[in-house]
């Protein structure tokens, strides 16, 4: 804990100052507090292209062209001018601040999807450890597909998604891999997730997990595919024996998996032999049909062996809020492909698991430290506060803990790392800004950045821009906030219907 | 006068014993600091035991533990009496003069 607020004070503190062990982070980022993006830019003249977000190491920024076809790479860089004379500050900024290209140096600019295939913007995974990105690239999605083996109804087409896997240092397309006649559900990047160099792409119309590995060399190397099969050697045992499954039509591995996984729990709940038949045709033959309908949604990985995979029904499938519907979530090793824990939505137990250990739950690797600090409930006494003050208002705890579990399994890198959403140091207004990276309806009033340990003292505001008060009413506009995970500097894109994109830049002046 | 490094145990009794103090005409009975050293073996480490971190983090760590709860509280209660740690010896039986 610095003594002073004074900035020179904490230089000179930091000098003698030890903190506390594993908090040698939390105490340096005392200097954002500082350091605070300030001054504000209006309406630069930037290119039209979608912005998506900053790198997590800060090293560069992706946007997509208009046309979303091609990938254009910028690095960041800071403004530089001098100025003569005594009084600089009173100094306004020179002329090329307003210029997009002071802040940013186009790195390449890559084509990466041809003439029908459109670049889904929403889509992008960074691996930090080689400075690789993962795009994807989609055709038009189709609702009525025709069924085909192993398809199931319900869920819609799209003729061939294809990840790129992109060096961004230098733009070279390393590898590939598509997916055809398939659905991967790629907004906000919630069909895959990364961990460490491992991928886990969730083919929704096949029901099956493609487990990937990045290698050094940048190739996409399949490690397994889990769905109809759990092990390696399924296939071929299943083959073998094609004469004796021959029609007869066998559940898919996972679903087998799952089925005797419940079997044996509501088994082990009765210790009474005799009531023990009468309890499993309650609990598990009654509802029999219903375990087998269910189809497996969203997954993520937990460690390098496991995953927590979401169950549900068809009707839910490629929706996001799931309130009505009843879900499901397992936990599945890879290596021994049993199912370890099962959970209903509604459950008690896993929302107390998701309260302590919400970090688990988004499983950062070792190798990337900033995404440890980012504030979560699990790790941050004022997130804690708010949602037990939420859990403390509502009425109907079940229909709480179902509203908590949506937020699992996890999405991969939708949270910016930087220090400004750190809530032990600001207070800001979450439904405006967040650390997620989503489009918010824009408000006028500019946003408020207040610093937590000294209470009502403002740090600084992000104020979108001016207003484009129309004679004919307020025009709706849409705001989204790019922060740098560790510079004062951030972008925030205003879009309004049928008007151009604006950019403005907050940065410390 | 007192050691420099006080009055802290050792596991060999003969180290310190070189120590001069700064003093010379300090008195020769006070030369030798008192040294503490264990008259047991029973806190000593097993000999092939090897600390590391569980590879399982503490999340998967609760999946797997969960279960395994709900099973225990089946046993009967006079299962639980049988001591666990037979290992263990109480300790006014082997209190040693020695400080």
């Amino acid at each position: 804990m610095f003594r002073s607020n004074n900035l020179a004070a904490r230089v000179f503190e930091r000098q003698i100052l030890t903190p506390r062990p594993g908090a040698s982070v939390n105490l340096v980022r005392h200097f954002y507090e500082n350091l605070v993006p300030s001054c504000t830019i209006y309406d630069i003249d930037c290119p039209d292209h979608s912005f998506r977000k900053f790198t997590d190491d800060g090293q560069y920024l992706v946007s997509f062209s208009r046309n979303h076809q091609d990938l254009i790479v910028y690095r960041p860089t800071w403004l530089s001018f001098s100025c003569e004379g005594e009084d600089c500050d009173s100094h306004s900024l020179p002329q090329k601040a307003k210029r997009f290209d002071s802040f940013f140096t186009q790195l390449y600019c890559v084509s990466l999807a041809s003439s029908n295939e459109f670049i889904c913007k929403d889509f992008f995974l960074y691996m930090e450890s080689h400075q690789f990105g993962l795009f994807a690239t989609s055709t038009a999605q189709s609702h009525d597909a025709p069924t085909t083996e192993g398809a199931i109804d319900g869920v819609p087409s799209i003729e061939r998604i294809t990840f790129y896997l992109v060096r961004l240092e230098d733009g070279v397309i390393l590898d590939e891999k598509a997916f055809c006649n398939d659905f991967v559900n790629l907004a906000q990047s919630m069909g895959v997730f990364l961990y460490e160099d491992l991928l886990c792409i969730m083919s929704l119309r096949y029901q099956t997990i493609h487990i990937l590995q990045i290698r050094d060399s940048g190739n996409l190397v399949d490690v397994r595919n889990i769905g109809i099969f759990c092990r390696e050697d399924d296939e071929l045992f299943i083959n073998s024996h094609a004469h004796v499954t021959q029609g007869t039509s066998l559940l898919s591995g996972i679903k087998q998996r799952l089925l005797s996984f419940i079997f044996r729990k509501t088994w082990n709940e009765e210790a009474d032999p005799t009531l023990r038949v009468q309890h499993l045709k309650k609990k598990f033959y009654f509802h029999f049909q219903d375990y087998v309908d269910l189809i497996m949604w969203k997954v993520q990985f937990l460690d390098r062996h496991h995953l927590l995979i979401k169950f549900g029904s068809v009707d839910g499938g490629v929706a996001r809020s799931t309130d009505q519907q009843p879900a499901f979530f397992a936990v599945y090793n890879m290596e021994t492909t049993e199912i370890v824990a099962f959970y209903q939505n509604s459950s008690e137990e896993l929302y107390s698991l998701f309260e302590q250990f919400y970090d688990y739950f988004h499983a950062n690797s070792r190798n990337s430290l900033h995404a440890s600090f980012i504030s979560s409930h699990s790790n941050n006494t004022h997130a804690l506060d708010q949602l037990w003050c939420i859990k403390n208002k509502t009425n109907n705890i079940s229909q709480f803990v179902k509203k908590m579990m949506t937020s699992l399994p996890c999405t991969c890198q939708s949270q910016s790392p930087s220090p400004y959403f750190d809530l032990s140091l600001f207070r800001y207004d979450e439904k405006l800004i967040s650390a997620t990276v989503r489009h918010r309806h824009s408000t006028e009033h500019p946003i408020k950045f207040i610093s937590r340990r000294q209470p009502n003292i403002l740090k600084f505001k992000i104020k979108p821009g001016p207003e484009a008060g129309g004679s004919d009413g307020r025009p709706k506009r849409i705001s989204s906030f790019l922060f740098h995970p560790y510079l004062p500097f951030a972008l925030s894109i205003q879009q309004t219907y049928m008007q151009p994109t604006v950019v403005n830049i907050h940065f410390r002046r | 006068m007192g050691s420099l490094l006080g009055d802290w145990p050792s596991y060999n009794p003969h180290n310190f014993s070189q120590l001069r103090p700064a003093d010379p005409s300090a008195q020769p009975s006070k030369l030798t600091p008192v040294t503490y050293h264990p008259t047991h073996s029973r806190t000593l480490p097993p000999p092939n035991q090897v600390i590391s971190t569980e590879t399982r983090n503490i999340l998967l760590r609760q999946f797997y533990q969960k279960p395994e709860e709900k099973l225990r509280p089946k046993r009967a209660a006079s299962d639980n009496l049988t001591p666990a740690h037979g290992s263990k010896q109480l300790r006014g039986a082997f209190a040693d003069g020695s400080n």
